[in-house]
């Protein structure tokens, strides 16, 4: 199995780039927002952006290593790289588009088109790319990308311009071609719904640097840190204080248990978190269900907003900390959630996530 | 005679259009990729011919091509009152509106596509060959069109480096010039319906090579 080791650092006046991963095959999903410095890596490997130190070596090719001196051109890195935009070269034909990597082959038209035949193009090998639709041109990319066999792909938010429909048909065949090509993907995103369809690994990079790594479900399930929570968007991040084998937040006495393994991960202080929709509201006089009744708080409901997939309401808590609370549309009929309104609402002890003390604290 | 001093301006012309476009296109590049220092104060230099007038340019020449310039103290040259001459000045009044050109042009093609091309194998001189250069084609030819129209032009710094020599180098604008000194109405006409006709046709031919629309870049 092929493996990619990514050690690059960079620093400007502007910005500062410190990442460090590795992946040993499949595909690594480099997740953050906007200006994190997601593409700043992609570039750092392709070799089109320059280092100040550190090492980039896929098996046994260096592509950079500061210390050795070694910093191969992006010609002679032999890697496929599907830009934002595509990039496909608007002056040539989609065929020529493809042999482009194929360098003086003599057989270079016949082996693009065979991927034009792959990529479902066979119809358009001489039309020009802006005659074709985003999702073909899409395709186009890939196959521009991957004609040359590299063993290493680089995407940059790929799917980001087309529909969902679209999105999720590219999705299962870039799966299929990473599989058969026993390619290693690093695919840079900041959609959830990408990460979880294409990735195996993920890497959340912030402000140049990465904060986690790790396999998809386990990145996502157990956040490091309040920083990453918030790049995955979970919202009701709380504060709490652990007291003996139980949690104290802010005065209010919370019987949540603490396993052992939760309580190393800090000291005493600890975040964490419950999704919007594990927040219940309890009706005033109905008993309540079981497993409910351990964290029960008195709240003013501030706003209410309606959605596609139910109500968003938020509260105050007595403590005075904001929370965000979705249900679906015919949940709590019963109930007046006008803003202004007092309810009672109750988090679920299993709902609770903890995560370790964020840096950004 | 309208036949010499035509043959004789389309070959100046040529060469100095050869010139324009070479020297020209390498000056883009350099100032578009490269962004030297002091790059405004070399863009303006360059700039310069289309303002200053004509003896101007030709007297800077003149000092250059000159007894005590150093073409000839360094390489021993000597190119004043010579068909050489008046290519040299052509080439210097053309070079600022190819330069103009090319600099749009090629700052216009998106360095994501140059990108791509280096991770497809490309060396720097592939890239500028395959990509940059096609993708500013329009430019190059709309700068080199109107290059070679002021080159085909020029007077008076020819006029000055040159001089006015029939059957060599007499271009077609001095030829003009003499035509209506000596009452030859008839040759004056056709000589400068002659050139007013080329000037029309090379401004028409850079409109329709003007990228109309962004995006709709193919040829």
């Amino acid at each position: 199995m092929s493996r990619l080791v990514v050690q690059a650092r960079r620093h400007d006046a502007r910005f500062e780039l410190n990442v460090d991963f590795s992946i040993d095959g499949g595909t690594l999903v480099l997740f953050g927002a906007s200006g994190a410095g997601k593409t700043s890596t992609l570039n750092a490997i392709a070799g089109l952006l320059s280092l100040n130190d550190g090492k980039i070596q896929i098996d046994d090719t260096i592509y950079y290593d500061a210390s050795q001196g070694i910093n191969l051109p992006a010609s002679q890195r032999r890697l496929g790289y599907v830009f934002q935009n595509y990039a496909l070269f608007p002056h040539l034909t989609v065929l020529e588009n493809i042999a482009f990597g194929l360098g003086r082959q003599r057989d270079r038209l016949e082996h693009a088109r065979q991927w034009l035949t792959r990529m479902r193009l066979k119809d358009f090998g001489e039309r020009y790319p802006h005659e074709l639709s985003g999702g073909q041109q899409q395709r186009v990319a890939l196959a521009r990308a991957l004609a040359p066999r590299p063993r290493l792909l680089l995407l940059d938010e790929p799917f980001a311009a087309l529909d969902r429909v679209l999105r999720e048909r590219l999705q299962a065949e870039l799966r299929q071609l990473q599989r058969d090509l026993s390619l290693i993907v690093v695919y840079v995103t900041h959609s959830l719904d990408d990460a979880f369809a294409v990735g195996d690994h993920m890497a959340v990079i912030h402000e140049g640097h990465v904060l986690q790594q790790g396999p998809l479900d386990d990145v996502f399930q157990h956040p490091v840190n309040e920083t990453v929570a918030e790049i995955f968007g979970i919202r009701n991040l709380l504060r709490a204080r652990i007291v003996g084998s139980q949690l104290d937040w802010l005065g209010l006495p919370l019987h949540t248990e603490i396993t052992d393994r939760d309580r190393d991960r800090d000291r005493d202080r600890v975040s964490l978190y419950i999704q919007p929709s594990e927040v219940k509201i309890i009706y005033p006089d109905a008993p309540v269900a079981e497993g409910l009744g351990d964290n029960l708080f008195e709240a003013e409901i501030i706003t209410r907003q309606r959605h596609a997939a139910g109500w968003s309401l938020r509260v105050r808590l007595s403590n005075d900390q904001n929370i965000e609370i979705h249900h679906a549309t015919a949940a709590y009929n019963e109930l007046d959630l006008a803003p202004g309104q007092k309810i009672r609402v109750a988090m679920k002890r299993e709902a609770l996530q903890i995560l370790r003390r964020g840096d950004s604290a | 005679m309208i036949g010499p001093p035509f043959w004789l301006s389309v070959k100046v012309t040529a060469i100095a259009a050869i010139l324009i476009f070479t020297i020209g296109t390498a000056l883009a590049l350099w100032l578009v990729r490269r962004r030297p220092r002091g790059r405004m104060v070399i863009e303006t230099l360059i700039m310069l011919p289309l303002v200053l007038p004509p003896s101007v340019v030709g007297y800077y020449l003149l000092i250059v091509l000159g007894q005590q310039g150093p073409i000839v103290g360094w390489f021993g040259i000597r190119t004043l009152f010579s068909p050489t001459a008046a290519v040299i000045a052509a080439t210097v009044v053309g070079l600022p509106l190819m330069v103009q050109a090319a600099r749009a042009a090629i700052a216009a093609v998106d360095p994501a596509l140059e990108q791509a091309a280096r991770t497809l194998g490309c060396k720097e001189t592939m890239v500028l060959w395959r990509v940059t250069l096609p993708l500013a084609k329009r430019g190059l030819l709309a700068g080199i069109v109107l290059g070679a129209t002021r080159a085909l032009g020029e007077f008076g710094a020819t006029l000055m480096v040159a001089g006015n020599i029939p059957g060599r180098t007499q271009t077609l604008p001095l030829a003009i010039y003499d035509a209506v000194q000596t009452n030859q109405h008839d040759l004056t006409t056709q000589m400068v319906l002659l050139m007013t006709g080329l000037g029309f046709f090379s401004l028409w031919a850079v409109r329709r090579w003007e990228p109309a629309s962004k995006g709709r870049d193919r040829p």
